[in-house]
């Protein structure tokens, strides 16, 4: 039986043989699909960090095309930290304004939208400018959402989720930082508290209404060690938190599994047939 | 066969196979059974499933070849006639049915066949729902040798290699196409898993164990690399660097078989009238 205070130790990772992995999966993918390189979007955040870190590693920084996409109420401090991850990386960086088009949008009819909304709908556009990008250059869009925000549907669907291949995505939280930590990503980014920065003072943790280090423990316990929430109640764990993950990434399954298909015809795409992708 | 050497010169082809692509596979094996020859390989062995990939699901049918009659093996048992080859295929017997196949080529022909005993379905693993079990083992020879051929899954049960080994194999030549993971120490866990058992069954067994894994990746699963050879007995003699291709070589002697075994008598010991008592 693993303990509470074993936990975080089966979540560490060999860094160097962490790194050199997921590099070698991202460098595989460019090749077999016979691409440029790879597209990505960078936040100022750790996740799309960590990610530019592997894809400089994996292609070296001239194949690797580094986008800064703020809306105009972003986080001011965001394009001073994404301009340092890319600076870190020997990446060039551009930076488009989607500012026009979501007021465009949420013009008129729309002008009523939640932020909710509207977040959803900046996410997608950036995806969106991402994978035109990438189209322009022959590359490949390289995903940036990790193992605890994808378990717990803390993303938006066809946004932040989507991607060509996406190297963190097995990676709690917690195993992105121990990576980003030794990859040297600029501390300004390590130091600050996740943020999604749809608006103004969201922070993910506080939205979320637990810590992303109890989070992983949690998710651990029970998707990869198969415990129920009892057990992991029993472990030491607050119930209310416990409850409040359950939910989540059970009413979040959709997010996980895309392209729900009607079966009508018995070789239904991915049911009846699956073509494997190498 | 009079010509019985001791001595045999072994290579591991450490490869990364296209998925599926039976024609891009066959050139790959022929540079590196040229690369083999050139080091004056005599016994040469790929991954499981080196002709096709691993994770084939509905692809399986598709790179089914039926050896005796296969343009492509033609062209692999012409390739190197004086070296001892085994490849991984999906082999489609007279009745349609599929198999995990290993294929031993000796003196151009087709000298040993054998059908993977334990096909897993379990976690990632879909085996069962594309291949039919094989149902017998059999001795290979290597140059006037007993050598004993196995296929990943079937060395995760002590039953196989015991009884090879029993039946006089002194070298036992295991393939696979093994899944990696990463986790806090510089071996992989699966690494780690797979060297517990190639040792223990060089101990037990009294043994040469051949390991040949493979690298590359799959729909987001690696495969470790890290193949290896066992000396009689379960010292490391040698083993491949993770995550890239490389012919490891090494020549090995047989008489440490039987120098071990005059020692260390536990395999003439095993016992079979052991009765169970409730």
């Amino acid at each position: 039986m693993i303990r509470k205070d074993e936990v975080a130790g089966r979540l560490r990772l060999n860094e160097a043989l962490a790194i050199a992995t997921l590099a070698d999966f991202l460098r595989d993918g460019v090749e077999n699909a016979a691409a440029s390189g790879l597209v990505l979007g960078l936040s100022g955040g750790i996740d799309s960090a960590l990610a530019a870190g592997l894809a400089a590693r994996a292609l070296g920084a001239d194949r690797v095309h580094a986008y800064f996409l703020p809306y105009r109420a972003s986080n001011p401090q965001s394009a001073v930290d994404a301009a340092a991850v890319a600076a870190r990386f020997g990446l060039a960086l551009r930076t488009l304004d989607i500012t026009a088009q979501i007021d465009a949008y949420f013009s008129g009819e729309e002008a009523s939208a939640d932020r909710l909304r509207r977040g959803n709908k900046m996410a997608r556009e950036r995806m969106s400018i991402l994978f035109d990008q990438s189209k322009r250059l022959g590359a490949l869009v390289c995903g940036t959402s990790n193992k605890s925000e994808i378990l717990l549907g803390y993303s938006t669907v066809f946004g932040d989720n989507a991607s060509s291949l996406n190297p963190i995505g097995d990676l709690y939280k917690q195993q992105v930082r121990e990576l980003s930590l030794h990859l040297a990503i600029p501390d300004a980014v390590l130091a600050k508290r996740p943020s999604a920065d749809l608006w103004p003072g969201q922070v993910s943790e506080d939205e979320l209404g637990f810590d992303y280090s109890m989070a992983d423990e949690i998710l651990y316990l029970m998707f990869d060690q198969g415990l129920t929430a009892e057990e992991v109640v029993d472990r030491g764990y607050p119930e209310t938190v416990v409850d409040r993950i359950v939910h989540l990434e059970r009413a979040n399954r959709f997010k996980r599994r895309m392209m729900l298909i009607a079966r009508l015809s018995g070789s239904a795409i991915n049911l009846d047939r699956e073509i494997p992708r190498d | 066969m009079t010509d019985r050497r001791s001595k045999i010169k072994v290579g591991l082809a450490q490869i990364d196979v296209r998925l599926g692509d039976l024609e891009f596979n066959l050139q790959h094996h022929l540079e590196w059974i040229a690369q083999a020859r050139a080091e004056g390989v005599e016994l040469l062995l790929f991954p499981e499933l080196s002709l096709t990939g691993y994770r084939l699901l509905h692809l399986t049918p598709r790179v089914a070849i039926q050896p005796a009659t296969s343009p492509i093996v033609q062209k692999l048992r012409e390739a190197a006639p004086e070296m001892a080859i085994v490849v991984g295929c999906v082999e489609e017997d007279d009745n349609g049915a599929l198999f995990n196949s290993a294929l031993l080529l000796t003196g151009g022909e087709i000298s040993h066949v054998h059908r993977k005993l334990y096909l897993p379905t379990y976690g990632i693993f879909q085996e069962g729902r594309f291949f039919s079990e094989g149902r017998t083992l059999r001795m290979a020879r290597l140059f006037g040798n007993p050598f004993g051929v196995l296929i990943c899954e079937d060395f995760w049960h002590s039953d196989p290699a015991e009884r090879l080994a029993r039946h006089g194999a002194k070298l036992i030549g295991v393939i696979s196409a093994s899944p990696g993971r990463i986790g806090p120490e510089a071996m992989p866990p699966s690494q780690e898993a797979w060297e517990s058992l190639t040792r223990a069954s060089a101990l037990l067994n009294t043994s040469w164990i051949l390991y040949s894994g493979r690298v590359g990746w799959e729909e987001g699963t690696f495969y470790t690399g890290g193949s290896h050879i066992v000396r009689p007995g379960g010292e490391m003699l040698a083993r491949a660097p993770y995550l890239e291709e490389h012919l490891l070589t090494a020549e090995i002697d047989l008489r440490e078989v039987d120098r071990l075994r005059w020692r260390l008598p536990i395999l003439a010991a095993e016992r079979s009238d052991i009765e169970w008592q409730e």
